[in-house]
C-alpha cells in the first residue's frame, strides 16, 4: 500500500532546487529517490547545505517552490512509497 | 594525564564551535575582531548553571547541533535556542544542569525555536587559547579547537569541576526567545546618524527589515527599503576623501554592534565582523539587543528601536546581574 511521506527542512533559510541557476533541477515532481538523494539546497550563514530524502519512494510534489522561504519542520517534499 | 577528561565529537552539527564570553579583546586595532558567542545571554547561564564563572568556554551551536560523547563523568547544561537535547535518547530539559555519566552520548538537534543552542560542561573546555581566547575566529581559522569549528572524529579536553545536577534556570532570568517571528531590537544613535537626514533616521527605525539568509557571524544583512534611504547634506555635500556615494565616509573605526549602511544595504557588524571601513554607521546594536541577533533566524523580521546610551547601559548591568548564581533554583 502506497504511503506519503513528508522530507521536512531542518534549516531555514532560501530552498533552491538546482544546484546552480543552470543547472538543471536535482529531482522532479514524478521521480524516484532514495534515501540520502538531494532533493535541494538551503541557503543559510551565506553556504549552500542540502537536503537529503529521509525515505525512498516517488516525489509526489514539492510543498515549497523553488527561492522559496523555509523554516525548520516545514515540509519540503511529499515522497510516495510503495 | 588527562586522557580521559574529553568529549568526543560524533556529529559536528553546523559550525558548532568553542567560544568565551566577553571573547578575544584588545586587538580590535589589529583588526581582530571580538568573536565569542552571539548570544552572550543564553551561553552565561550555560556557565552559571554547571559552577564555572560565566565567560568560561564552552560550545556555540548553530541551527543544527552535534552529538557528543563524554569520557568521563559530568555535569552539563544546554541553554538557548530548543534544540531539542537528548542524552542517551532520552529527551533533557533545556536551562537545567544534567548529570552525564562516562560513555554517554549528548544530541542536539535543529533549532525548534531561536537559532543558537550553548553547551557549557564542568570545568569548561580546555583547548589552547590564542591571544588570551579561547574563541573561534572561523575566518582566520584561529583560537577554538585547532583553529575552527568542531569535526567529527576530534577529541576536546575538558577542565576538571563536579558541577551540581538539578539546578535551573528560574523563568524570568531567562532571554525571551521569539516565537512569531518579529524581533524588537535596541539600538543605540551614531556615530554617524547625523549623516541622514529625519527621514532617513525615521525610515530606519520606522521598517520591518528581514533578515536576510546571506547572513553569519560577520555580518547581519538587512532586506529592506535601504534604496530610499534620505541623508544629510554632510553626506551629499562633502570633500572627495569622503567618497563617492552618501553612505561613503573617510575610513573609520567600526563599533562591534554597528548598524553599517553598505552602500543601500544595512549590514549589522557583528561577532566575527570588521574593524574598519569606508560606510557609516548611523546606529549600534548594544549588549541589551545584541543577543536577539544570536536568536533571529534568516526570514525573520527585525524592527529597531532607539535607546539611549543610559538605558543601555544600565540594561547591560542588568543582564550581567541576571547572568548569576541569583538566577538559578532548585530543579
Amino acid at each position: 500500500m502506497a504511503s506519503e511521506h513528508t522530507v521536512e527542512a531542518q534549516l531555514p533559510g532560501v530552498f533552491y532546487r538546482r544546484p546552480s541557476p543552470e543547472a538543471d533541477e536535482y529531482v522532479k515532481e514524478g521521480d524516484k529517490v532514495s534515501a540520502g538523494d538531494t532533493l535541494g539546497l538551503i541557503e543559510l550563514m551565506k553556504s549552500y547545505h542540502e537536503v537529503k530524502a529521509d525515505a525512498s519512494g516517488k516525489v509526489k510534489k514539492f510543498l515549497i517552490e523553488n527561492e522559496g522561504e523555509v523554516q525548520p519542520g516545514e515540509g519540503i517534499a511529499v515522497l510516495l512509497s510503495e | 594525564m588527562g586522557g580521559e577528561a574529553m568529549f568526543e565529537v560524533i556529529k559536528a552539527g553546523l559550525e558548532t564551535a568553542v567560544q568565551d564570553y566577553p571573547g578575544r579583546i584588545g586587538y580590535w586595532n589589529q583588526g581582530f575582531p571580538p568573536s565569542g558567542p552571539m548570544d552572550s545571554w543564553s551561553f552565561r547561564l550555560a556557565n552559571v548553571l554547571v559552577g564555572n564563572e560565566p565567560g568560561e568556554a564552552a560550545l556555540e551551536c548553530q541551527f543544527v547541533g552535534p552529538e557528543l560523547r563524554f569520557h568521563r563523568d559530568t555535569v552539563v547544561a544546554v541553554t538557548g535556542g530548543d534544540m531539542q537535547p537528548r542524552l542517551d535518547g532520552e529527551p533533557i530539559e533545556l536551562w537545567t544542569s544534567v548529570a552525564v555519566k562516562k560513555g554517554q552520548t549528548l544530541t542536539l538537534s535543529y533549532a525548534r525555536t531561536g537559532a543558537r543552542g550553548y553547551i557549557a560542561i564542568a570545568g569548561g573546555i580546555r583547548t589552547e587559547p590564542w591571544l588570551g581566547s579561547r574563541s573561534t575566529f572561523h575566518k582566520a581559522g584561529v583560537g577554538g579547537f585547532e583553529g575552527g569549528a568542531l569535526k567529527e572524529g576530534q577529541q576536546v579536553p575538558l577542565g576538571d569541576a563536579q558541577g551540581t545536577p538539578g539546578l535551573r534556570v528560574k523563568d524570568a532570568a531567562r532571554p525571551t526567545i521569539v516565537t512569531d517571528k518579529r524581533w524588537l531590537v535596541e539600538v543605540t544613535a551614531g556615530p554617524n546618524d547625523d549623516w541622514l537626514d529625519e527621514a532617513g533616521r525615521k525610515l530606519f527605525l520606522e521598517t520591518d527589515w528581514k533578515l536576510s539568509p546571506k547572513s553569519d557571524r560577520t555580518g547581519y544583512r538587512l532586506d529592506g527599503p535601504g534604496d530610499r534611504i534620505t541623508f544629510a547634506d554632510k553626506a551629499i555635500n562633502k570633500r572627495p576623501e569622503h567618497g563617492s556615494i552618501p553612505s561613503n565616509i573617510i575610513d573609520q573605526g567600526y563599533p562591534n554592534g554597528a548598524v553599517n549602511l553598505a552602500g543601500e544595504t544595512p549590514i549589522i557588524l557583528v561577532k566575527d565582523g570588521p574593524s574598519m571601513g569606508g560606510f557609516i554607521n548611523p546606529y549600534t546594536v548594544p549588549t541589551v539587543g545584541f543577543w536577539k541577533l544570536g536568536q533571529a533566524r534568516p526570514g525573520e523580521v527585525l524592527r529597531l528601536t532607539e535607546i539611549s546610551v543610559d538605558e543601555a547601559q544600565k540594561q547591560a548591568v542588568e543582564m550581567t546581574r541576571i547572568c548569576s548564581g541569583e538566577s538559578l533554583e532548585s530543579a
